[in-house]
């Protein structure tokens, strides 16, 4: 067991992190890449103080919070605070962060940590509970939209019952392993599935860039499609 | 409804499915039409930029559903169907199995997913259910723009001929006519209403005037929404009273080969939307005009005003929306308004094609508070209003007038009749149209008008009869 979770924590972690920073780094790179290409000079035309306004208003949403999606929203939000900072700021976390990249993040509280993960876990329970039983959420839903929710789950719940023995029926170096592994699988499903949106974030937003359009391609549109005669 | 029923000439949808569009089209899009729509979708992808946007779009679409409580459509009808989400993902589902390599791998292990003609007709219809007024983009955590995608979608479809024919025929008329406007409004007409309306003014406002037309080296060449000239003439001699009031009568034209500042293009084509703009444009170069001042019509505005400097670059005239214009030449004193005459209770509708974007919001409202001392607000407003049901050119459809009432413009009624206002001023020519049907429809007391209707009962005019005489003289005459 032992050997496993050196395994996992060791190479398997260095291997699927690297994967999941390619992966999202060639989300990034390709938006980029396809914005100054594409769109060149025309970006100058784009209002980015208003989108930039507009984006930030997101991080603390409180203004956002909508008649009709209260209770989802502030879910969202709670859960989403504490998939950021568990993870990167949880004391255990912070210590392999500084032997495996170097970098020094600043430790929240053990208490704290707690409280976040719990809230993380019950909002999880309420978004899916939202998923299963409203026909409105299930009419856009497909069965990723659920296992990525479990997934996500998973390294809390995991993490959570390994740190505190009394509540943990299983032996405790399974039930790290168990932690680690589906926090791999997560660094694995980042980059190719939806939860791409931790970088896609900035890209979706950005629609007041794609409202400029390419002068000329209507009519190479309708050149390709019918030739000479250009219909209307 | 029964929505087959055919009109002479025009042939409505009869797929094999028998599915059917609840408007009609120009032509019949034909048996091959899930190969030709590929085939479309594929060239639009390669000659436009909407790529990477719908790259992003179907990767990191979370799906929380945050967007349907925000949809006025969807709130009234209720239909999973008009989810935002629901109908943008649609088309990212088509993007993704056939333009892009893991979606056709995903394919190879599994059947889950082909377009059928069924596919592309239920696209047919929900493209043309929302109304394109992106008020669901703002209550997106990721910001998705369904108004875009919506859009996208309607262009790809018409680029397999399925397109209302009333934007069709209007565009067509637009692009190729003899008269180069949709409501077919020929010159010889275009001048007999420009007199009557001087007539009209002379008679009301005590002044001679004529209006300026084809005149060169103008600071303003005026364009509204050419069914203005038919249907708003009270808006007209608005704006008219101001352009007279404020000395500037000698810095403003019309234009004659094109006085049309409607593009329905915005609402569904590219192709469209670019060779109407450079129409305008090439119209104001002849008369070497120096601006382009737009009248009360929302989506002529945003067309001329968001579409002119992408198309034309740096050659770009300034566009100046008319409400723009009025509260300048207000705040400079140039003109006056009457605080006296309008005294019923006013409300504002913001139309989505001006206040989405935030670019038109306190103007209308600084104007009709400096005279209207009844103002009173809806809620919500100004950039988050809700559409008035007609918005992304669905108010020219007349097929679906019962969607628009009971459905796209039911939340737009309640919310009006909420104000207990007795006018609504709702400054674009589609808004208008639309909610004139509304009140009608829901027998709400409210009339609809434009701002510059009531400016025009309201504007001093100098050396002209005074706004509460014209009120007096008015009042008789409908006694
Ligand atoms: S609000 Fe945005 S992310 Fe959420 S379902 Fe709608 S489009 Fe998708
Ligand atoms: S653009 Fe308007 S009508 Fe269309 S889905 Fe969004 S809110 Fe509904």
């Amino acid at each position: 067991m032992e050997a496993w979770l050196d395994f996992a924590k060791g190479p398997l972690f260095a291997f699927t992190f690297g994967i999941m920073i390619a992966g999202l780094f060639r989300l990034v790179f390709l938006q980029v890449y396809h914005l100054l290409v594409k769109k060149g000079r025309r970006l100058k035309d784009v209002p980015w103080m208003a989108m930039v306004r507009e984006s930030l208003s997101w991080v603390i949403p409180v203004r956002h919070i909508e008649p009709g999606t209260k209770i989802f929203s502030i879910a969202s939000f709670l859960m989403h605070i504490g998939v950021i900072v568990v993870p990167l700021f949880l004391l255990d976390h912070v210590v392999r962060w500084e032997r495996f990249l170097g970098l020094d993040l600043p430790a929240v509280s053990k208490g704290t940590a707690d409280i976040l993960t719990l809230l993380t876990i019950a909002c999880s329970l309420l978004l899916l509970a939202y998923r299963t039983f409203r026909a409105r959420h299930r009419t856009v839903s497909g069965p990723v939209d659920y296992i990525l929710l479990v997934l996500v789950l998973l390294p809390f719940v995991s993490g959570y019952l390994a740190m505190h023995p009394a509540l943990n029926p299983l032996p405790w170096d399974v039930m790290m392993l168990t932690h680690i592994l589906s926090a791999e699988v997560l660094f694995l499903m980042i980059p190719a599935t939806k939860l791409a949106h931790v970088v896609l974030f900035f890209f979706d937003r950005i629609s007041a860039v794609h409202w400029q359009l390419r002068p000329g391609a209507g009519d190479r549109v309708a050149e390709a499609l019918y030739g000479e005669e250009v219909r209307i | 409804m029964d929505t087959t029923t055919a009109v002479p000439g025009i042939e409505t949808i009869d797929s094999p499915s028998r599915r059917t569009l609840p408007y009609h089209l120009m032509k019949h899009p034909g048996d091959d039409l899930v190969d030709r729509f590929l085939e479309a979708f594929g060239r639009v992808l390669e000659f436009t930029d909407y790529k990477p946007l719908l790259d992003s779009y179907r990767r990191s679409n979370t799906k929380c559903n945050r967007c349907a409580v925000a949809c006025p459509v969807l709130q009234a009808s209720g239909d999973p169907k008009d989810i935002p989400c629901y109908r943008t993902n649609l088309l990212l589902g088509i993007y993704e199995r056939y333009f892009t390599l893991d979606g056709w791998l995903k394919s190879r292990f599994s059947n889950a997913f082909e377009l059928t003609e069924e596919i592309i007709f239920e696209m047919g219809d929900i493209f043309y259910r929302c109304t394109a007024c992106r008020r669901c983009t703002r209550v997106c955590p990721l910001g998705f723009d369904h108004g875009l995608i919506t859009r996208l979608g309607r262009y790809v479809l018409s680029l397999v001929d399925i397109v209302p024919k009333a934007l069709q025929v209007s565009v067509q008329e637009q692009l190729e006519g003899e008269t180069h406007n949709t409501s077919k409004v020929p010159r010889a007409g275009l001048l007999d209403v420009l007199e009557f309306l001087a007539e009209e003014m002379e008679e009301m406002l005590g002044v001679e005037l004529e209006f300026p037309t084809d005149r060169e080296d103008r600071d303003y060449v005026f364009f509204c929404a050419v069914s203005d000239y038919l249907m708003e003439p009270d808006t007209l001699m608005g704006n008219a009273a101001v352009l007279y009031a404020s000395g500037d009568w000698d810095r403003w034209t019309i234009g004659l080969c094109n006085y049309d500042g409607i593009n329905y293009g915005l609402f569904y084509s590219d192709w469209h939307l670019e060779n109407i703009i450079k129409q305008l444009v090439s119209e104001v170069d002849r008369l070497r005009g120096r601006n382009i001042l737009i009248g009360e019509c929302g989506h002529a505005s945003r067309a001329a005003h968001d579409f002119i400097p992408t198309f034309m670059g740096s050659k770009a005239p300034p566009v100046l929306n008319f409400m723009e214009y009025t509260l300048d030449c207000l705040r400079k004193g140039k003109i006056t308004l009457d605080p006296d005459v309008i005294t019923e209770r006013v409300t504002y509708h913001d139309p989505c094609n001006i206040a989405r974007s935030g670019w038109i919001v306190e103007q209308p409202r600084e104007i009709l508070r400096s005279f209207v001392p009844d103002f009173v607000e809806m809620t919500p407003r100004g950039s988050d209003n809700l559409c008035c049901g007609g918005g992304g050119g669905l108010v020219s459809v007349d097929e679906i007038h019962e969607f628009r009432m009971d459905i796209a413009g039911r939340m737009k009624a309640e919310q009006l009749r909420q104000t207990g206002a007795e006018i609504v001023v709702a400054p674009c020519a589609n808004c208008k149209k639309q909610l004139k049907e509304l009140v009608e429809y829901y027998d709400i007391p409210c009339r609809v008008a434009g701002l510059h209707d009531l400016i025009l009962q309201s504007i001093v005019i100098p050396g002209g009869i005074s706004p509460m005489e014209r009120k007096e003289r008015a009042d008789l005459f409908t006694i």
